[in-house]
């Protein structure tokens, strides 16, 4: 995110390269370090070097990189810092004007500031999963973690926007400071009414029971899926009027939209045959046509072929080297005198080392080699 | 006070509902003086309406939803379908440096408020719009919130139980999660600001922060023409990583996720049983993940019948990822939380103390806290307006009567 903003980011990898180089998703499925979806997602518009930070000779090069840096941002662990030269209070000292971002699942203070945390533990641990899927019939099955890797992805955007903060404060003061940031807390924060459920009317909650208000649900149409909903009376009217005004809309059952809520089952059997006569994304634009909040169950295809994104410029080409072109989701947020731009792909692994080290850092060619053959950078 | 990292921003506040409130809690949170413009004049703020009501008793002040997602900023009441209320935001914004709204497309523009007036009558002014869809497209005007936005942007339709339909997610995370990416481009035009002298407009889509959080998903069709699959809480590459049934009720849980052989083999000794770490079913990852079903089903023998703390214990001592799934209650109690100071406890006028979420960041040089609890509707309409319009009681009180300062 910060990279996109213009700043000139240099991603420091390991020898063995960063994780997500192993996640894919891989064109034809095929592993390759330099041709993971994910990794380039996360790394266009950035350089890349490769130091290991478990070596004094590693840690040197980032110490080196450092004194011309003014933000650092990582996600090691906080058991695991003081090995890789990364622990705040020491390179505070080592650089007063540094900005320095750390992630990590729990914080770095606190009894289970050592706790290892994967996307779906930590989902667990912050409350999500447990609220999830909602309204569920089936207490046999478990807490549901959302697809994809949000928990992680949280503290990497709270990281970017308190990282920004401490820059301004910067830019006034000339004083650098470091950010611990916790996954498990950015989560919990973001749960709706979740937690004061608790703490304002002492509810526990679940990912079983009811909804509050209805239509809510998921239903299928002649060709595809969509999400009903309608929030407010005056919606739900506009909804009934699309329906042909039914006799059934007018019983008792269905009154409000609490009673619509608790009644979901019998509402959802009834309004199910209408929607099944419908095409997903022209029901879509008829429910929306009167302001009745519905929403397509879109699969990807139907993403990268949405007109309205197409028409903002949403997903934007990429030269990948190796892959070709591949389109991204592009900046969710448009800056009217700032607009982004993709500038750079994502970088293979060490491609700026020499770049970076010799030509920028003043590190001689043979000094280079040497750490090369050592297994350093 | 003052060493806040974003300490002396002025933020004109128009949001409502979720998404945009939550974005300017993290403005306050770092700093900024929040004016939030309210009305009792229509229910706009829905989030004063809606349970839960500090100890089930209705009431605008009562509502945890309000005072959880607006702690720290201020509250006015202006009525903005009279004109006199537009001039006063239009004075206002003289002495702001942010306007932000997520009300839908062009609403700012009919109100006469939008961001082609207000940068002739502050130049350097920042403004965000957080609308569903944007302020352009051919679905600019469409209804947005968080459940449909999940639903757009494939998040249903990628989550959901292995082999089922697709599920919801719980919460109305597109919500929140635009606030935040919202706030985030707030920092970079301040930036800008600090650096250029220049203000800027920017135009924020709820679908497309979303659609940010979906790169695993949409690069798998871009990439190999093909839908990602519902997997549960399987993951692609790593197994056992599952949520297993702990003892007692329905609600309790351990998740466990295993990411290396070293993680394995402690998680293998934990149970008690170091002979499965090398049963010729699971010896690799690749065969853990051929054969997960029966993994999952000889770690929920040993789960089931344990307490979900004491299993969590267990395997992160041992170095291995694992915990309970946590309620609401849960995490109120939580010692690490509690140790951390993650909670706020401010005196709320009408409510007393309550716990809240905090700031779920610690900065060293500019440590930042919740300053107060979210406002009762219209306390700071009289200071803020004495002080930065320098209106005289009488005044005030005349724009009351007349149905503008509600």
């Amino acid at each position: 995110m910060i990279a996109d903003l213009g700043a000139e980011v240099i991603k420091v990898e390991p020898p063995g390269g960063d994780l997500t180089r192993r996640r894919g998703p891989f064109p034809e499925d095929k592993a390759d370090p330099e041709k993971s979806g994910i990794f380039i997602y996360l790394n266009a518009n950035k350089r890349g070097v490769v130091a290991d930070l478990k070596r004094p000779e590693g840690r040197e090069l980032l110490h080196r990189l450092l004194a011309g840096a003014d933000i650092l941002i990582h996600n090691v662990a906080p058991g695991e810092r003081a090995a890789q030269g990364l622990e705040s209070a020491a390179l505070r000292a080592a650089f007063p004007k540094l900005i320095i971002a750390a992630i990590s699942p729990f914080g770095e203070t606190g009894p289970y500031a050592n706790w290892r945390g994967y996307e779906l533990t930590l989902s667990n641990a912050a409350g999500w999963a447990t609220l999830s899927p909602g309204a569920s019939p089936y207490p046999e099955l478990p807490p549901l973690k959302c697809f994809g890797s949000q928990c992680e992805f949280q503290g990497g955007i709270h990281a970017a926007m308190v990282a920004l903060a401490a820059y301004m404060h910067r830019l006034k003061t000339g004083e650098g400071q470091s950010i611990d940031v916790s996954e498990q807390e950015a989560v919990a924060a973001m749960l709706e009414m979740n937690f004061m459920h608790w703490t304002y009317a002492h509810r526990e909650t679940s990912r079983l029971g009811s909804r509050l208000l209805g239509p809510w649900f998921i239903s299928d149409t002649a060709d595809g899926k969509i999400f009903a909903l309608a929030v407010e009376e005056d919606q739900w009217k506009r909804l009934v009027e699309l329906m042909g005004n039914p006799e059934w809309a007018n019983d008792e059952l269905f009154k409000d939209r609490i009673a619509r809520g608790q009644n979901q089952d019998a509402l959802k059997a009834l309004m199910g045959e209408w929607l099944s006569q419908w095409k997903t994304q022209e029901l879509y634009r008829a429910a929306q046509e009167k302001r009745v909040p519905f929403a397509p169950i879109n699969t990807m295809r139907d993403l990268y072929e949405n007109e309205h994104l197409a028409e903002r410029q949403f997903f934007t080409t990429l030269e990948q080297p190796g892959i070709g072109g591949v389109k991204l989701p592009g900046m969710p947020s448009k800056y009217g005198a700032t607009p982004w731009a993709l500038r750079r792909p994502a970088p293979k692994l060490g491609e700026h080392t020499e770049e970076v080290f010799c030509g920028e850092l003043g590190i001689l060619r043979e000094r280079l080699n040497e750490l090369r053959k050592a297994g350093v950078a | 006070m003052a060493n806040l990292p974003i300490s002396g921003v002025r933020v004109l506040d128009f949001t409502w509902a979720w998404a945009g409130p939550f974005c300017t809690m993290q403005l306050a949170h770092l700093g900024a003086e929040v004016i939030r413009v309210e009305t009792t004049a229509r229910p706009a703020c829905v989030t004063r309406l809606i349970p839960p009501f500090a100890d089930d008793i209705p009431g605008p002040n009562r509502a945890g939803y309000f005072n959880q997602y607006n702690q720290g900023k201020k509250s006015i009441l202006l009525n903005l379908t009279r004109p006199e209320s537009i001039d006063i935001a239009c004075q206002l914004v003289k002495h702001c440096d942010i306007v932000a709204d997520n009300f839908a497309a062009g609403v700012m523009d009919k109100l006469g408020l939008g961001y082609a007036k207000l940068r002739t009558i502050k130049p350097d002014i920042i403004m965000i719009s957080m609308s569903g869809y944007g302020q352009t497209g051919p679905f600019k005007g469409f209804v947005g919130y968080g459940p449909p936005a999940s639903a757009a942007s494939g998040m249903f339709f990628t989550t959901g139980y292995e082999g089922g339909e697709p599920g919801e997610i719980g919460v109305s995370y597109p919500d929140p999660n635009a606030g935040i990416f919202g706030a985030f481009a707030l920092m970079a035009a301040l930036t800008h600001r600090a650096l250029t002298g220049e203000g800027q407009y920017i135009d924020q889509s709820q679908f497309e922060t979303a659609l940010a959080l979906m790169p695993e998903g949409l690069l798998e069709y871009e990439l190999n023409h093909r839908e990602p699959e519902r997997h549960g809480n399987h993951d692609p590459v790593m197994a056992p990583h599952e949520c297993y049934k702990a003892a007692g009720d329905d609600e309790k849980w351990v998740s466990i996720a295993v990411g290396s052989e070293e993680e394995w083999r402690a998680l293998c000794r934990v149970m008690g049983n170091p002979g499965l770490a090398d049963d010729p079913r699971f010896k690799t990852a690749a065969l853990r993940k051929r054969n997960e079903a029966a993994l999952d089903e000889i770690i929920t023998a040993w789960t089931r019948t344990r307490d979900r703390w004491e299993t969590a214990k267990a395997l992160q001592e041992a170095g291995v990822a694992a915990f309970p799934s946590m309620s609401n209650k849960d995490l109120a109690e939580d010692p690490h939380l509690n140790a951390r100071g993650y909670f706020t406890m401010l005196e709320h006028p009408e409510v007393g103390r309550r716990q809240h979420a905090g700031i779920p960041w610690k900065m060293s040089g500019t440590p930042c806290e919740v300053r107060s609890p979210a406002p009762l509707r219209g306390a700071d309409t009289e200071a803020v307006l004495k002080s930065l319009l320098g209106m005289t009681l009488d005044q005030i009180e005349h724009l009351r009567k007349s149905g503008v300062l509600i």
